[in-house]
């Protein structure tokens, strides 16, 4: 069986929220200094989602696939360490930006051109911009199957059999292979990988397919396929005014006080 | 330990050179009416008897020869015995630097091994080991100056010296039975709970066969004295013995038991048959009781001291390094095979006395650790594997096939291992001189790297450390946001004295903050000159460390020692004594060797030369914790006291547990990061401590000590009125230096509350 966990690398969400800095001109996150970017968590667990079925099987194949930059390659070591058997990095000018039906398309592009994926298995959502649509915009690409916010996953006979996350509970459902299945953290945390397992991460080689490499034309991916366009990125301000309530008495300071909470359409 | 650990450029610290020699003094208060004694029976016997005093050793023993046969067997039976210790202790890997720094390692043999020093931390069994010990040295003399003197062509014990000897042989034989007779106090009379958590028959056996011994040499002398010596005798020969009672007195414990025998009115017969079967029986116990060193607890007779020169001879706040980290099969210690000899050899070495048990903050607390039953469970599976492991080390076959339990996770269980706090106050309380410290960590070490078997939010920590470059999660703080409102903070640049190490808890967590800025205001004030490296500080891998996670420690270490060097770092302040022990003793292991403080150190000494002037009267009465960090494995407890000394209105009261005896916060090893397991946490034992003394602030020095006091009043004290309040001590000084707000320094009027 062949396994592919797509993982992003994201702005570390425990970045203490005084450093965090936008650039409203470009519509950016300004990267805040001497904070490494991190693997978006639920990758993470997507990641160990995929190694609990191999450890069963005792047999499978696991490859990441992360679009990003080149610093990406940390978080796909990150899943390497933890037990994946090959990375790919999806990295070229064209591919930067973008939104998550680009996203999707390009992920989508490099599952084909590996060929023999049995199943996909995605975060929930990347933790940085929540959008949580690139599993379901693969699915649809690929033609394949899919379940989303997944607490556990098994393959049994030939069937991906998935117990979804409800408000409520849960449900299981059964999906006929090759399927993709985006993971929550119900699932639990990721493992902490083995010394002997992070050097041998560290000696792999991460492979590299630029646009040309997946057959896309530049056009409709990146920013320029983009078909979501951001148009504001901004902090929003949070003030208060204080109003001190005049009176002689407490009684009138409360009176004073209903009075303006009625004027202010608040009571 | 290899070449780059040592460190020979450390420096010595203010509070070091003030250490005062009690031990020693303690030695020679034991040791002085002893010998004493012994040299007013010399002088005596010399100056006021002019005899040929002088005794038939074997006058009533048929066939004494057998006794060298029994020397022989006993011979064979050590000679087998420790040849079998032996080749269970080769199983472990070669122990490095052992012959380094002989002198020291000799010294520590005799001061330590001999000198029984850290036996007498407990004083009652300091007495009687002493007692016992000094007996058996000296009886063992006594009987090897009879052989000698009757089976050799020496003779001397006649005369003014025979006088002496019965002398000092009694003397020490009632030494011994006092020693005996603690002991057995203690072991059968007295609530001693610790002696009794590990109990076996064997202990029975030692105590009662040294007392019998004892009792029936005296037996013996005194048969031997009532025949000859105080009644006259003639020998087989002819020979007559004339009665001397005169001689017989200077075998006083003997001669008293011996007149006491005229009052049974038994025959010389009687006396004689007696004497008879007691030689034997003496000759036969004591033999046998010899032959225990092999198969008992006793062997610390002869391992204590061999440990003690075995003992590491460099800070004890330093874990060894891991060399060509990448290059290892296994990490750690997983297997029985995976220590060191010295570290196998040390199993041997306990004696299940309990007192690390006793000082043991996880086992105090009701938590899944206690470090003798750690270190006989170890023991115990070394007698199980061992021999198979050390066969097929010589004839082939795979090593780690051997055990059939696993050492890391069924022999000592996970929990156990997360337990330990690394406080070393086991190290230090050890009378044998085991290190349990080292063999725990390098046991954790296998767990996290080897098997990645971590607890949940220890492994967030360490994930934390390896992304972020600090252990703590989730941080709204900055390592910046300590600055505000201090106006301009000097960035170290290599020009200044001093580089102030503020350390991840000092700049990410709330409530270190203000101890980070005392600290800054106080360096402020005094004048020094000194520089931060704010954001640029990263962690120093310490919590990786003892978490077992030596690769991310390295790591971290090697980073930081680069940056130390690139900005030109000679001299450093820290906040942490973690920090403080990490860098000034670990980091020469990553060729990184600088001058490390710790700011109490600093403000002790700007304090004492004037530079800061305590103005204000603090009205407090204070205790004070020792931090593990800088008390036990740095050994600075003057300077804390010194400090509470010189600032006015302040009263000290100490806990019962202070100084080197210090109970941990809880935090060390990692534990800051634990969810503990057990019935009560550490840090709650440890403020019920603090709120006994009725002081009305607990002061440490130590960013953790000070968070598990904040967490652990409010659970002690619920009532929010009269709590004991938790402070660093540059907080205190702050207090009394600059006032209440902060504002008073740069000479401003003393604004005395």
């Amino acid at each position: 069986m062949h396994f592919v966990v797509c993982a992003k690398q994201i702005p570390d969400p425990e970045t203490p929220p005084s450093a965090f800095r936008i650039d409203e001109a470009n519509n950016e996150v300004i990267p805040a200094p001497g904070i490494s970017p991190v693997l978006s968590q639920f990758d993470g667990m997507a990641a160990e989602a995929a190694l609990r079925i191999v450890e069963a099987a005792g047999e499978g194949k696991i490859t990441v696939i992360s679009l990003g930059q080149e610093s990406a390659q940390a978080a796909i070591k990150q899943v390497l360490a933890m037990g994946a058997d090959e990375g790919i990095l999806l990295e070229d000018d064209a591919l930067q930006g973008g939104d998550s039906y680009t996203t999707a398309r390009t992920l989508a592009a490099a599952i084909e051109k590996l060929g023999d994926v049995d199943a996909v298995f995605c975060g929930r959502q990347a933790a940085d911009w929540d959008m949580g649509q690139v599993g379901l915009g693969l699915a649809e690409l690929l033609g394949w199957p899919s379940a989303i916010i997944a607490k556990d996953v098994q393959i049994e006979n030939g069937a991906m059999h998935v117990q979804r996350v409800l408000a409520d509970g849960f449900e299981t459902v059964a999906l006929p292979l090759p399927a993709v299945v985006t993971i929550s953290n119900e699932i639990g945390d990721p493992r902490y990988p083995k010394l002997q397992q992070i050097m041998r991460a560290a000696r792999k080689t991460v492979n590299r397919w630029s646009a040309e490499d997946l057959g896309l034309d530049p056009s409709t991916v990146g920013d320029a396929g983009a078909r979501l366009k951001l148009e504001r990125l901004f902090i929003p301000e949070l003030g208060g005014d204080v109003e001190i309530m005049d009176g002689e008495s407490a009684e009138e300071q409360a009176q004073q006080l209903a009075t303006t909470l009625r004027e202010a359409k608040i009571l | 330990m290899s070449v780059s650990e040592r460190d020979s450029a450390a420096p010595v610290h203010p509070a070091e050179r003030r250490k005062k020699p009690r031990a020693v003094r303690f030695t020679a208060a034991w040791w002085a009416p002893a010998v004493g004694l012994s040299g007013l029976g010399l002088i005596s016997a010399i100056e006021l008897e002019r005899t040929n005093a002088g005794r038939e050793v074997f006058f009533n023993v048929q066939q004494p020869w057998i006794v060298y046969i029994l020397l022989a067997a006993l011979t064979g039976l050590l000679v087998y015995g420790f040849a079998r210790h032996a080749t269970l202790w080769m199983v472990g890997k070669p122990t490095p630097g052992l012959l380094r720094e002989i002198p020291m390692r000799a010294r520590n043999a005799v001061r330590l091994g001999l000198g029984q020093e850290k036996v007498r931390r407990d004083r009652y069994a300091g007495i009687m080991h002493l007692c016992i010990f000094s007996s058996i040295i000296v009886l063992t003399a006594v009987t090897a100056q009879v052989a000698l003197e009757d089976d050799t062509p020496l003779s001397f014990l006649h005369g003014d010296y025979y006088l002496f000897f019965s002398f000092y042989g009694d003397l020490f034989g009632l030494i011994g039975m006092i020693g005996v007779g603690m002991a057995l106090y203690r072991r059968y009379f007295d609530d001693f709970h610790r002696i009794r958590w590990d109990e076996r028959v064997e202990d029975h056996i030692i105590i009662w066969g040294l007392g019998l011994i004892l009792i029936t040499g005296f037996g013996v002398e005194a048969a031997r004295i009532s025949v000859t010596e105080l009644q006259g005798f003639i020998l087989e020969d002819g020979t007559q013995l004339e009665a001397h009672p005169d001689w017989a007195r200077w075998s006083f414990v003997s001669y008293v038991i011996a007149e006491a025998l005229g009052i049974l009115d038994l025959t010389q017969d009687q006396v004689l048959a007696g004497h008879t079967w007691m030689w034997w029986i003496h000759v036969i116990l004591a033999f046998g009781w010899l032959g225990l060193l092999v198969f008992t607890r006793l062997d610390h007779m002869l391992f204590a001291p061999v440990n003690a020169f075995l003992l590491r001879t460099d800070a004890p706040g330093r874990l060894s390094k891991i060399e060509d980290i990448e290059e290892q099969e296994v990490f750690g210690v997983g297997q029985i095979q995976d220590f060191t000899w010295k570290q196998l050899f040390e199993l041997d070495a306990c004696v299940r006395c309990g007192r690390c048990t006793e000082v043991c903050p996880a086992d105090l607390s009701g938590q899944p650790l206690s470090p003798m039953h750690l270190i006989q469970d170890l023991k115990a599976h070394l007698a199980d594997v061992g021999p198979e492991v050390q066969r097929r080390g010589h004839v082939g076959g795979d090593v780690r096939e051997v055990a059939r339990q696993e050492m890391v996770g069924e022999v000592i269980r996970d929990e156990t291992l997360w337990a330990c706090r690394t406080c070393g106050a086991c190290v230090q309380e050890c009378p044998v001189m085991i290190e349990h410290v080292p063999t725990i960590v390098d046991m954790r070490r296998y767990l996290v790297m080897d098997e990645a078997r971590v607890p949940a939010t220890a492994q967030t920590a360490l994930e934390n450390m390896e992304m972020r470059g600090h252990p703590w999660r989730g941080t709204n703080l900055t390592r910046e946001s300590w600055m505000e409102g201090l106006g301009e903070v000097p960035v170290f640049d290599g020009s200044q004295d001093y580089l102030y190490w503020v350390g991840c808890s000092g700049a990410l967590v709330e409530r270190n903050l203000p101890v980070t800025q005392a600290v800054f205001r106080l360096l402020r004030e005094s004048g020094a000159s000194f520089g931060v490296l704010g954001q640029e500080e990263t962690c120093n891998g310490d919590p990786a460390r003892r978490l077992g996670n030596e690769y991310l420690y390295q790591i971290l270490a090697e980073q930081l020692v680069e940056t130390f060097k690139a900005r030109n770092v000679q001299r450093v302040i820290t906040n942490c004594p973690h920090c403080f022990n990490t860098f000034r003793n670990e980091y020469p292991q990553f060729d990184g060797r600088f001058e490390v403080l710790h700011h109490t150190e600093f403000l002790e000494g700007a304090l004492a030369d004037g530079s800061l002037k305590p103005r204000h009267s603090l009205d407090s009465s204070v205790t004070y914790h020792d931090s593990c960090y800088l008390g036990r494995m740095n050994g600075v407890y003057d300077a804390p006291r010194q400090i509470i000394e010189l600032l006015p209105g302040v009263d000290l009261t100490e806990m019962r547990r202070s100084r080197s005896k210090g109970l941990c916060c809880g935090a060390g090893g990692g534990n800051m990061w634990q969810e503990e397991v057990g019935e009560r946490r550490v840090n709650h034992v440890r403020t019920e401590e603090a709120v006994g003394t009725g002081a009305s602030e607990v002061v440490s020095n130590c960013p953790f000590c000070i968070q598990m006091f904040d967490d652990g009043v409010p659970a002690i004290q619920p009532e929010e009125e009269g709590r004991i309040r938790p402070f660093d001590i540059a907080e205190l000084i702050e207090r009394s230096v600059l006032g209440e707000n902060g504002a008073g320094g740069n000479g401003a009027p003393a604004a005395t509350a």
